[in-house]
């Protein structure tokens, strides 16, 4: 009973921590799911994030300056990762792999050290409402605020033309030079969106607990992925709604699923293998059916 | 008013000296392009012939600049166009694949995939990709195939048919009225019957919007029945251009002895 009531304690703080999660799940759905590009840069882009908006929070600036700026680093990371596979043609994964690892580095010289503590700085949870740091269904409100803007503008972009054009390039990417689309401009553009979003959600959650660590971005990728593929599972793909909604869903009920584990006594140390198995168990499960059309994007 | 009449006098693609090699460097690697001079003139449409290997799919994707060649130069409407990316010359150059499904986009709608061809070569903004307005259009342009695809609008392209794609494929081709329309054994993956259908479609379209035309076949009788001229490529060069009367009084026999006397290795290939 006493587990229950540990998890149940902790379902609010959860629910409001993985909406802000849902930005990096978003930001890693954008390469996987619309341009078929398994983008690993997450993994330096959201320490990325946190790491510039704590730096910049320390010194003095807006706090709204240091989150639209930490964004801007993540769009910078993400146009890397591009720049680095379409010029020098070198794979997507070790593109990304490139990318995250000399990012660690940039991380460390920009906070200056591992991590750092945010006392008596300003936030721009702060500069909305004060009350939001320690009333969690105001948190819980506001996050879940700042996520609908982000789809709503995501699911407007996506019915432009220049959206239609992006989601050509990872349906066929054969096709699109045909029709008079760039590859070069919409892979920089959808990565650059997608880290974007990574960075913000440091970013936030920088802002939120009060510290930065640059080692806050250590394993992130498949949490997320592990929430995305919870998430399409209960959403589905068939449309660009339902695919836009799965990272949402899919972090919300990840995270659960993780406060449960862990109320139940798994070691915190023990998550990463553990959320590893089930990333393997989701997405070869289809391949053991004989189902191997489906997470091809994935599993390439 | 001068220079327009020159620029109507001139051929509309001229491909000089065009030279490509796979594998440069590397053993066995033999030119796909070994000099082809090829010129166009505005409403011709030209058929291409040749075995497997000629250089036939290679000298149009040179053109279409999903291949940059070695040497030599291609302009189009008298600009130089040899060194210009794919997607900067689909204003002007569309193109059907021989693979239904690399002419479409699978996951997207049929309206969705018109919308797309139809911006062809136009900046891609922020305006929305699909209205009312289009889709009156693309149901109508749809309802001249016959295949049932303009009740189907909203229907994701890869639950149709090889042959119903082709078609789909054909339009979206033709619907920002390019300069040049180039034609990759665009019936060769489809039955005999669909095919037929494709082809019928393909001279009405090029018939109603005089579009200047480059195909390849490997069909004997598609060459002989279509086009007004006759190119036969071999080992990267051409071998023969046949027009004018000489194209129209061409029969299967004369072909197959013009075949035989070019080539052996050509009746091997086809």
């Amino acid at each position: 009973m006493d587990v229950i009531h540990a998890y149940l304690n902790l379902v609010p703080v959860t629910l409001s921590q993985s909406l802000i999660y849902s930005f990096l799940v978003l930001g890693i759905m954008i390469p996987f799911r619309l341009l078929s590009f398994p983008d690993l840069t997450s993994e330096g882009a959201f320490p990325l994030g946190g790491c510039v908006c704590a730096t910049l929070l320390l010194a003095g600036y807006p706090p709204l300056f240091a989150t639209v700026v930490a964004m801007l680093a993540g769009v910078g990371a993400g146009a890397a990762t591009a720049l680095v596979h379409l010029r020098f043609r070198i794979n997507s994964l070790l593109a990304g792999i490139l990318v995250f690892t000399a990012l660690y580095s940039v991380n460390m010289r920009v906070l200056g050290r591992s991590n750092i503590a945010l006392f008596n700085t300003d936030n721009i949870f702060m500069q909305i409402n004060p009350a939001i740091l320690t009333d969690v269904r105001l948190q819980v409100a506001t996050f879940a605020v700042l996520i609908v803007v982000a789809l709503v503008a995501l699911r407007w972009y996506l019915a432009t033309q220049a959206g239609a054009a992006l989601r050509v390039i990872g349906i066929n990417p054969e096709l699109a030079p045909s029709l008079g689309i760039s590859i070069w401009t919409y892979t920089i553009v959808g990565l650059g969106v997608a880290s974007g979003l990574t960075a913000l959600g440091g970013a936030l959650i920088v802002q939120l607990q009060g510290y930065a660590d640059v080692g806050m971005g250590t394993g992130i990728l498949i949490n997320g992925l592990a929430s995305l593929v919870i998430g399409e599972t209960i959403t589905g793909r068939q449309t660009v709604t339902r695919q836009l909604l799965a990272p949402v869903v899919g972090a919300v009920v990840y995270y659960q699923l993780v406060s449960l584990a862990l109320s139940l006594g798994l070691q915190p140390s023990d998550l990463k293998v553990v959320t590893a198995g089930f990333v393997l168990v989701t997405l070869g499960l289809p391949m053991l059916r004989g189902r191997s059309t489906m997470r091809e994007t994935m599993r390439a | 008013m001068a220079a327009q009449v020159t620029a109507l006098g001139m051929p509309l693609l001229v491909c000089a000296d065009l030279r490509k090699t796979f594998n440069a460097g590397l053993a066995g690697a033999r030119p796909a392009l070994n000099g082809v001079d090829l010129a166009l003139n505005r409403g011709d449409f030209v058929v291409i012939i040749g075995s497997n290997g000629a250089g036939k799919s290679t000298l149009l994707n040179t053109i279409a600049g999903a291949i940059e060649p070695d040497g030599g130069s291609i302009s189009l409407d008298g600009q130089d166009i040899t060194r210009l990316a794919a997607h900067r010359r689909a204003g002007m150059i569309s193109r059907v694949f021989q693979d239904p499904m690399i002419g479409t986009a699978a996951a997207m709608t049929i309206e969705e995939n018109l919308a797309l061809a139809e911006q062809r070569g136009q900046r891609r903004g922020f305006a929305r990709h699909l209205d009312g307005a289009k889709r009156d259009r693309y149901r109508a342009l749809l309802a001249g195939l016959a295949l049932g695809m303009e009740d189907r609008l909203s229907t994701p392209v890869a639950q149709l048919s090889g042959g119903q794609r082709q078609a789909l494929s054909l339009i979206m081709a033709s619907l920002s009225r390019p300069s040049l329309l180039l034609l990759d054994e665009h019936t060769a993956a489809l039955d005999p019957r669909t095919a037929d259908l494709i082809m019928a479609t393909t001279l009405r379209i090029v018939a109603e919007q005089s579009l200047t035309t480059l195909m390849v076949t490997h069909n004997m009788r598609q060459a002989i029945e279509t086009g007004n001229r006759l190119v036969m490529m071999d080992a990267g060069r051409i071998r023969d251009d046949i027009g004018g009367t000489e194209k129209a009084r061409l029969t299967p026999a004369d072909l197959v002895e013009k075949f035989r006397i070019e080539n052996d290795r050509m009746l091997l290939g086809t």
